[in-house]
């Protein structure tokens, strides 16, 4: 370890230490290291915005490439900015409807082609009682799963009678799922709290074993 | 076991119960939090190792990789927030590890404006040196652009249009590796390393539309959602969360992190089953007679 | 004007889209110009753009904070300065010093890996306490529902750990696999697959409205 790694594992230790301490009370330390945090990720937009977009999409394509019609999205994005203003403010509604345009276009085919028609298909398609008793009797819990929670969130019509029992039965396998996320998420948060805690211990704590050795 | 892990137990079980019952007689939560720290630190404290058991999805996504002959053509994505990189850092390691190990040429991209490209760029490169890999040749890092809709779609027709330079600024027409990659006809698999719904694209648009295998990682918070494409076939194998990451680092013999976290979360995971039935005993027994709610 | 040629482009550009579908990339050229690649180009180009009007609205609240000396107006101006200390290095040139730019060892690769990132992750980190500390006190076995999502969550949060792995197979061997074949690629497999067609049906219909012009919200008042 070197001492510039020393004191980078410490800078990163005591932002560490500080936000964690908002678990104790709100404190400075907590606030001030929120909202540089805050300040860095905007400053790191305006960073990638220059490289990734405005230099190597725009203006190098057209200063080295010639493709002058590049200046077209350009000019396109420039009048985003016009919503901060109060008469043209309006204006940011071309740029906005050629993005939301173009986006709607494709999600109109992909939604259908790439997610509707293939589980559909799967769903349909695995009632095949050639494939032996456990699997039919699976393909058939998913197929009647499918089927209620579809119905379970369609409320154009009252959940009364049939419809209301086949609700019903969505609300059971609702219920499974949602605890099935529940388990999932509680596993997700523990694990980004392990990534900080592998750091404090590994690379703080070994600063600390490297100092005093 | 020897008997100072068995005194570890004694003790985490008893300091466990002791924190509860104080959260409960003084209702002040940051006895749980104490106790949510506690059996973090302690495993990793005492290096409690426990062997990761494999799932069916892992394995897929595993040997699909596997499969791919050699210098094959892998996109690798890095879909993913500085905020889940516990999660998912050590599946792209753990992926390119297991890419470079079977030489496979590796492009990787992201579609995340905060951090993608950097956290792509360092990660892939530290990899990298460990195998020698040369950039520009064995891999390439394009880097980030806006609008993911539009990144992946444009893709399927043209790379080099979506970006016309890789990260750095240097021109993907004067990269060696990419003059034969022209957009997904060229690219044998993909494994997508995210941490939001960028995935459903990748399947509606990318897998849908090109046909092209399209493996992933992802975060716990996600997973469950993505069965639904796993059991249409749409996804070619997944690695959910923290455990996902340690089932390929398991596969690969490539202990990361991941492993290093797994007996951290089983304990905090225990810790937290046990003070919900406590909780809802104690619910139980103060409920009035004739309430039902 | 004001609405009638932003739908017109919404509709045209759509249409565009639907319409490059069914036509091979080879017929669908102007001159040289590969028409669906360069039309998504444009579109990740002014993509980029609106990520810069979040940074605008960032600096106007905090410089005017900071300006009429509000409470707390010294974080303000923290984030003032965080922004300028990370955006103006990074849009200098490297080639004055590999200090600038955006590159491995810039300041702006420094500034992220060694203070946004931890940042950002400590932050996200945090919501492992509280998650814990709402389990314990809301997750209640109030009916017959409440308590069927109470079992799943703790056989799933047992079957993907380790230990609880181990304890779930000490009762009996095939409790995990069942857990995986049955809850996770059965019942919840079902109901993702429901919610993926519902949401992907409603996804479609509010594009096509998108296009039509019948959905304007996203333009705004």
């Amino acid at each position: 370890m070197t001492w510039i790694e020393f004191v980078q594992i410490w800078i990163i230790a005591f932002f560490t230490i500080s936000l964690f301490s908002f678990l104790y009370k709100d404190n400075p330390f907590y606030r001030i290291a929120e909202h540089i945090f805050a300040g860095l990720s905007a400053g790191y937009y305006v960073g990638l915005v220059w490289h990734a977009v405005i230099l190597q999409q725009m203006i190098n394509p057209m200063t080295e490439g010639g493709k002058w019609w590049l200046v077209i999205p350009g000019i396109l994005g420039v009048l985003m900015f016009s919503r901060f203003t109060k008469k043209y403010h309006w204006v940011s509604r071309l740029p906005l409807a050629f993005v939301m345009g173009n986006t709607a276009g494709i999600f109109i085919l992909s939604e259908l082609h790439g997610k509707v028609i293939p589980q559909l298909r799967s769903t349909m398609l695995s009632l095949n009682p050639a494939q032996g008793l456990e699997g039919f009797l699976l393909a058939l819990i998913i197929t009647i799963g499918v089927i209620s929670t579809l119905i379970y969130f369609y409320f154009s019509k009252e959940h009364k009678g049939t419809l209301g029992a086949i609700a019903k039965t969505g609300i059971w396998f609702i219920m499974i799922s949602f605890g099935a996320h529940f388990g999932y998420t509680v596993m997700a948060r523990i694990s980004l709290l392990i990534g900080r805690i592998l750091f404090l211990i590994d690379d703080w704590g070994g600063s600390i074993i490297w100092l005093f050795s | 076991m020897s008997i100072w892990m068995i005194l570890a137990y004694i003790f985490l079980i008893v300091f466990g119960a002791w924190l509860l019952y104080k959260t409960f007689r003084t209702g002040d939560r940051r006895f749980i939090y104490l106790a949510v720290g506690f059996y973090v630190v302690f495993p990793i404290l005492i290096t409690l190792d426990l062997p990761t058991s494999i799932s069916p999805e892992a394995e897929q996504l595993y040997d699909a990789v596997d499969t791919l002959p050699d210098s094959s053509v892998v996109m690798l994505t890095f879909d993913y927030y500085p905020s889940t990189l516990a999660e998912t850092e050590p599946m792209s390691r753990a992926a390119l590890h297991h890419l470079f190990r079977k030489d496979c040429r590796v492009v990787t991209m992201t579609t995340i404006p905060l951090g993608g490209p950097s956290i792509a760029e360092r990660v892939t490169r530290e990899v990298a040196d460990e195998y020698d890999k040369v950039y520009g040749i064995d891999y390439v890092n394009l880097g980030y652009k806006a609008n993911y809709v539009a990144v992946l779609k444009g893709m399927g027709t043209s790379i080099k249009k979506i970006y016309p330079t890789d990260n750095s600024g240097t021109p993907v027409s004067e990269i060696p590796m990419m003059e034969d990659i022209r957009n997904y006809d060229d690219i044998d698999f993909i494994f997508v390393v995210a941490d939001n719904a960028i995935v459903d694209i990748w399947m509606a648009i990318v897998n849908a539309q090109y046909d092209i295998q399209v493996g992933t990682g992802v975060t716990a918070v996600m997973a469950p959602k993505f069965f639904a494409y796993i059991g249409s076939g749409q996804m070619t194998g997944m690695l959910g969360g923290m455990k996902g990451a340690a089932e390929y680092e398991a596969l690969e013999k490539q202990a990361g992190t991941a492993s290093k976290g797994m007996g951290a979360q089983s304990l905090v995971h225990l810790f937290i089953i046990v003070s919900v039935m406590v909780g809802n005993i104690i619910f139980f027994f103060e409920r009035k007679p004739g309430d039902k709610k | 004007m004001r609405t009638t040629v932003p739908v017109i482009i919404a509709f045209l550009s759509g249409f565009a889209m639907i319409l490059l579908f069914f036509i091979s990339p080879e017929h669908s050229k102007i001159g040289t110009v590969e028409l669906e690649p360069e039309v998504l180009s444009w579109v990740t180009i002014v993509g980029g753009f609106t990520l810069l009007l979040g940074v605008v609205s960032i600096l106007r609240v905090n410089y005017v904070a900071v300006q009429r000396k509000k409470e707390g107006w010294i974080y303000n101006l923290a984030t003032l300065v965080s922004i300028f200390a990370m955006a103006i290095p990074a849009i200098l040139p490297e080639s004055w010093s590999p200090l600038l730019g955006t590159g491995t060892g810039s300041i702006y690769d420094w500034l992220f890996n060694n203070l946004d990132a931890p940042m950002m992750s400590t932050m996200f980190a945090m919501l492992a306490f509280y998650i814990a500390s709402a389990a314990f006190r809301a997750f209640r076995a109030r009916n017959a529902e409440a308590t069927l999502l109470l079992i799943t969550a703790a056989l799933v949060m047992l079957w993907r750990v380790p230990m609880g792995e181990m304890l779930l197979s000490g009762i009996h061997e095939s409790i995990p696999e069942k857990i995986n074949t049955y809850i996770m690629n059965g019942a919840n497999l079902a109901v993702q697959r429901g919610i993926l067609i519902g949401a992907a049906l409603g996804a479609a219909a509010m594009s096509l409205r998108i296009m039509l012009g019948i959905e304007r919200t996203y333009m705004g008042k």
